[in-house]
């Protein structure tokens, strides 16, 4: 494989190191081939002659911006839309009738957390209008969040090729949420006027973000190294209410530390945040939020 | 042991290329193909056994893809296979017509075994 490869060897190493100390992510060994393909599309559209000028330049003159744009090339997920679908499945039928009574009248806030190109967003934000009738009165906001990357700048521009949109989308929502652009297909208005984008280190502080009351943090738990994973716990801890929930995908767990979450699952991968949380809310830690279980929750264990 | 008979699909395509490559595709996801090169000839191959799904190209000779899957649903048990229309047609309005005559899914040339996958699972087949 080496003579398809062009960085020097020390380069990959560096990389994943950078990777590391700016993500908590560790890259593995099988990660080299990704590397080269990724980081060489990133140095062309950043206007480098090839993938070494650009690796000598982040390393010489250790540029910031374009060190969160190389690692955010390294972690971007092959995304497809209403990937893991039991989690939709929980969402419509367990954790929007549970929070239904107390955010009847407002506005319920939910976060993709590493948001990456969108899909996850686009996905919940069609469930949400799908249910509307289900859930009256109830506004549902979509916000989604993640390093700076051409990523979410594609994620901001709702536009997705055609290979994308069949990747996990029906084809009714395709043509109900879509218009054909060129060869592309761009999210209508109607939709995008209820999403956000925020562009976010996803390690750092999050004091100047508002509160959720879903945050939605699923598949990438395992590529986090132990004390990033702690991190990003404690972060997501803070931007949830009280009442809220927490969703990894449908196989992931807190294990051993709850992060002020309850320490079983309200439904696979979905806890319910028990602790206090910084927004002030003097909401009550009622009954109404907690999904029925013996009525709600979904046994898939067969799935 | 009893063993559970593979699900079946029927490809319809003119293009023999692209029935192969689906074929391989289906066989790779455990469904087993048969393959028909125009519309008449696959109506004549659902009269004599109705296949599980069909995939449906939209232009063909003799007998275009719309038209076969409006007399497919008329036929005795026509209304039983789940069909994936499988085409170059890109326009809405295209793919609002061939869902109002009961296409389950619609994939958009080209594709790729992933694509193909994903759309049967929307249709519910696998």
């Amino acid at each position: 494989m080496s003579g398809v490869l062009s960085l020097q060897p020390s380069y990959y190493e560096a990389l994943k190191r950078l990777t590391l100390e700016l993500a908590g992510v560790k890259l593995g060994e099988d990660h080299t081939f990704l590397i080269e393909t990724r980081l060489s599309a990133l140095a062309r559209k950043e206007g480098f002659e090839n993938l070494s000028d650009m690796i000598d330049q982040l390393f010489s003159r250790g540029q910031t911006r374009l060190a969160i744009h190389v690692v955010s090339a390294l972690l971007e997920r092959s995304a497809r839309f209403f990937n893991d679908r039991k989690g939709y499945d929980v969402l419509g039928e367990t954790l929007l009738p549970a929070l239904h009574p107390l955010y009847r009248g407002g506005q319920l806030r939910i976060l993709s957390f590493g948001c990456s190109s969108g899909q996850e967003v686009y996905s919940t934000a069609i469930l949400a209008d799908q249910m509307k009738d289900v859930f009256p009165g109830m506004q549902i906001e979509v916000t989604g969040v993640d390093y700076p990357s051409l990523a979410l700048e594609r994620a901001k521009e709702g536009r997705f090729t055609h290979f994308e949109v069949q990747r996990g989308l029906p084809i009714r929502y395709l043509i109900e949420y879509f218009d054909r652009v060129g060869e592309d297909w761009v999210v209508k208005e109607s939709l995008r006027s209820r999403i956000r984008f925020l562009d976010h280190n996803l390690l750092s502080g999050i004091e100047d973000m508002e509160t959720y009351q879903i945050v939605m943090f699923r598949g990438s738990l395992s590529q986090y190294s132990p004390p990033a994973i702690v991190r990003i716990m404690r972060n997501l801890s803070r931007l949830i209410a009280r009442n809220g929930y927490l969703m990894l995908g449908s196989d992931e767990t807190l294990g051993e530390m709850n992060f002020g979450f309850n320490e079983a699952p309200v439904a696979p991968g979905c806890y319910l945040k028990v602790g206090k949380d910084n927004s002030g809310s003097q909401e009550d830690v009622s009954e109404a939020s907690r999904p029925a279980k013996t009525s709600q929750y979904k046994d898939y264990s067969a799935a | 042991m009893k063993v559970t008979p593979k699900k079946t699909c029927l490809i319809v395509d003119d293009s023999k290329m692209i029935r192969r490559v689906a074929a391989r595709i289906l066989r790779d996801l455990k469904i087993e193909p048969s393959e028909a090169g125009d519309g008449r000839e696959a109506i004549n191959m659902c009269r004599s056994s109705m296949p599980d799904a069909i995939l449906l190209d939209w232009n063909m000779p003799v007998m275009d893809g719309l038209e076969f899957l409006k007399t497919l649903r008329k036929e005795p048990g026509g209304s039983e296979p789940i069909v994936v229309f499988c085409t170059a047609e890109r326009d809405v309005m295209k793919i609002a017509e061939a869902l109002d005559a009961g296409a389950d899914e619609y994939v958009m040339k080209p594709f790729d075994s992933d694509i193909i996958e994903s759309k049967f699972f929307e249709a519910g087949f696998v």
